[in-house]
């Protein structure tokens, strides 16, 4: 299968501490990774870092065969054809619904007004929010404005998809309104990786799951040895405290 | 048109006695100085106690201030200085109103039309400071205050206003900055402040440049240790572990 | 006191406050043009550029604002004389203006800075994330919001700016404060066209300021 996003040897300080060390791996085309690991084990930097959110002082990512790091790579251009979801929705207050999902569309991509809007449309109704189009992110709940910014983010065609924790803000019956988004663009083949630390949607849905501590990249592996075999302590404790609850 | 530079100019003779032009930005100093000070003096009296006043339960008290705050707010300082320099002398008691304007030095007639002018004006100022300081507390400290058996007044003087008087350093600083900048209206009944030397001097001199750059440099200069002492003050009387507001 | 002469002398005292009122606008709206583009450098990455800002803004924001009315008024016809080679007549007006607008750009960058600080950076993130260049971002994203968050303030700031508008007494430009004082002086009787000015100057800011609160209250649900 040919990669759609490699992370090699990818080295990050903030001054003198360091965020990430020495981290590598990769995401198929239609595969999807989850990445979990205790809070500050640099997972949410590492998705950031995909999309050139946030810096990176050595190593190289790739995505699509472009590289991130590369001064010379039009990074714009590169975001518009990754989609990303953020812990806290990040929709756009002073737009409504329709107009979040129509603006990058016009002025990024270049689309007309009513092509942007009429895609925009569609895909509420795929999400199952046609009828508040028309509201601002304020008017919706969280469950309701985190499937919205997934829609913003598939409006732009994405090649492939970023979660950064998009359930951890949510009230726990939204929870699984957004997984079920999450989910059904996992079974129509859409490249994912999703920093979460739901792992019930890791196990029905995940390809491979990456384990994280203190900048490293500790498991990287199947779904099946992740939750199966035994792995390193680390990462059973983790589990461990996890699966408790 | 050409236009010569000087720097020296400072240290020339003005043709007025044997004075420098010097002399005259460090007499303007001077004039500044007495303003602002005394006007602040002024301003934080009774801009503390109107401050105190519109947060007492107390309707009249509160409506007072009230009205007292709208009003010297909402018209323009260089309207106040004219009416307490033309008009208020008008309407005193015959016997003041010879010594204000016939007796006393003009310069001190001036003097305290602008003093009396900016303490009311920055006492409206000073006043919505104390007010938001106050207010800016916590519920629960005056809940508290008054459940151990303190009185209003008690509540106020042992606990309400030693941590309010501590939050509004900061907006304080920049009033009494507005203070020092604000006396440059001064010069506009004639009193020879800084801004008043500095105008005298371009025109004796014709250096406009210079003479400004140097009111320019003297108002900075000011400014500067003002905030440089301010922020000493500040740290000093700091409650440890409280309102580290701004300070991430 | 006879304040019976004022209605005569009303049709004066309207071109004063036209000037006035002309003055203001105009300085606002250069204001927090100048203002917006100052606060801009002043949170760009580039050192040199956010210290100039930052420099621009302390000198402004340290001395009175008559000294530069003054100031200008003295130089901007001299600049203009160097610049273009010849004697241009500038007006009080111009240069006036000019001043405020410097002036005021200062503060409105300030009120401009914190608006924008005030956006949370995730805002910004996913503009990014979208493909929007930093341009796109601040264009669409951030100013937008910030301007609605801050509107209170610079509404706050451009009343106090048309208080600050009679200091242009000190250049003998006749606006509302100055035509009510040679209106008064003519007639012989300056308390009351003084008084009446006071008045007038109240009213509009009172009112302007009760409607900015109501602004506030509305914005805040």
């Amino acid at each position: 299968m040919s990669s759609m996003i490699s992370i090699n040897n990818v080295n990050k300080w903030y001054g003198d501490f360091q965020v990430l060390t020495d981290c590598s791996t990769s995401v198929s085309k239609g595969e999807v990774v989850v990445v979990c690991g205790p809070s500050g084990s640099g997972k949410s930097t590492l998705i950031k870092c995909v999309n050139a959110l946030e810096p990176f002082q050595k190593g190289d990512i790739i995505v699509d065969g472009i590289s991130v790091g590369d001064p010379k790579t039009n990074l714009p251009k590169l975001r518009s054809r990754v989609g990303m979801v953020f812990q806290h929705f990040e929709l756009f207050p002073h737009l409504t619904i329709v107009e979040n999902l129509a603006i990058a569309q016009t002025k990024v991509l270049g689309r007309s007004k009513e092509e942007a809007e009429a895609k925009g449309i569609k895909l509420l109704e795929r999400v199952g929010l046609k009828a508040h189009a028309h509201k601002h992110p304020g008017q919706l709940s969280g469950g309701q404005q985190q499937r919205v910014a997934i829609a913003r983010a598939l409006a732009m065609d994405p090649i492939c998809m970023l979660f950064d924790e998009p359930t951890s803000a949510l009230d726990p019956e939204m929870i699984n309104e957004v997984l079920d988004v999450m989910t059904e663009l996992a079974k129509e083949g859409m490249t994912m990786m999703c920093v979460t630390h739901e792992m019930g949607f890791a196990r029905r849905v995940a390809d491979r799951v990456i384990f994280m501590d203190r900048g490293h990249i500790v498991e990287d592996c199947s779904k099946d040895d992740f939750f199966g075999t035994p792995r390193s302590e680390r990462a059973q404790q983790f589990l461990s405290k996890i699966l408790q609850h | 048109m050409n236009y010569n530079w000087d720097w020296n100019i400072f240290f020339k003779s003005t043709g007025i006695g044997n004075e420098i032009y010097l002399d005259w930005y460090i007499t303007g100093l001077g004039w500044t100085l007495a303003l602002a000070l005394a006007a602040w003096l002024v301003a934080l009296l009774l801009g503390g106690l109107l401050g105190v006043m519109r947060t007492l339960p107390n309707k009249w008290l509160s409506g007072i201030a009230t009205c007292y705050v709208e009003l010297f707010r909402n018209v323009p300082l260089l309207v106040q200085l004219f009416i307490w320099y033309f008009v208020v002398p008008d309407y005193l008691p015959e016997s003041v109103q010879i010594w204000f304007k016939q007796d006393l030095n003009p310069a001190v007639s001036a003097y305290i039309s602008v003093v009396v002018c900016l303490g009311l004006f920055t006492a409206a100022r000073v006043c919505e400071q104390v007010r938001t300081g106050i207010q800016a507390l916590p519920k629960g400290q005056s809940n508290a205050a008054q459940a151990v058996g303190f009185t209003v007044a008690q509540s106020y003087r042992y606990v309400l206003l030693p941590q309010a008087f501590r939050v509004v350093i900061p907006p304080l600083t920049s009033e009494f900055l507005n203070v020092f900048k604000n006396s440059s209206v001064a010069s506009l009944i004639g009193l020879m402040e800084i801004l008043a030397q500095a105008k005298q001097t371009a025109e004796f001199s014709a250096n406009i440049f210079e003479a400004f750059t140097l009111a320019t440099l003297i108002y900075f200069t000011l400014n500067m240790s003002i905030m440089k002492v301010m922020s000493i003050v500040e740290k000093r009387v700091r409650i440890p572990g409280l309102m580290v507001e701004g300070g991430k | 006191m006879d304040f019976s002469q004022i209605i005569p002398a009303l049709p004066d005292l309207m071109d004063g406050m036209w000037l006035t009122l002309k003055l203001m606008v105009m300085a606002v709206v250069g204001g927090v043009v100048l203002g917006t583009v100052l606060a801009l450098l002043r949170l760009s990455s580039n050192p040199v550029l956010s210290g100039l800002a930052k420099a621009y803004v302390n000198i402004f924001r340290s001395v009175p604002l008559l000294l530069v009315i003054i100031w200008f008024y003295l130089a901007v016809p001299m600049l203009l004389n160097w610049i273009t080679g010849e004697f241009v007549a500038v007006g009080a007006f111009t240069s006036c203006l000019v001043a405020f607008m410097m002036f005021e750009a200062a503060y409105y960058c300030e009120i401009v800075r914190a608006g924008i600080q005030s956006i949370a950076k995730g805002q910004v993130n996913a503009a990014y994330a979208l493909g929007m260049t930093y341009g796109q971002a601040m264009r669409l994203v951030v100013l937008p919001q910030a301007f609605r968050k801050m509107m209170p303030l610079l509404l706050q700031q451009s009343i106090i700016l048309f208080q600050d508008t009679s200091l242009v007494y000190a250049v003998g430009l006749m606006d509302f404060l100055s035509s009510a004082r040679s209106r008064g002086d003519i007639l012989g009787l300056p308390h009351e066209f003084l008084l009446f000015a006071g008045l007038i100057y109240f009213v509009v800011s009172f009112a302007a300021s009760r409607g900015v609160k109501h602004l506030q209250k509305r914005l805040a649900v």
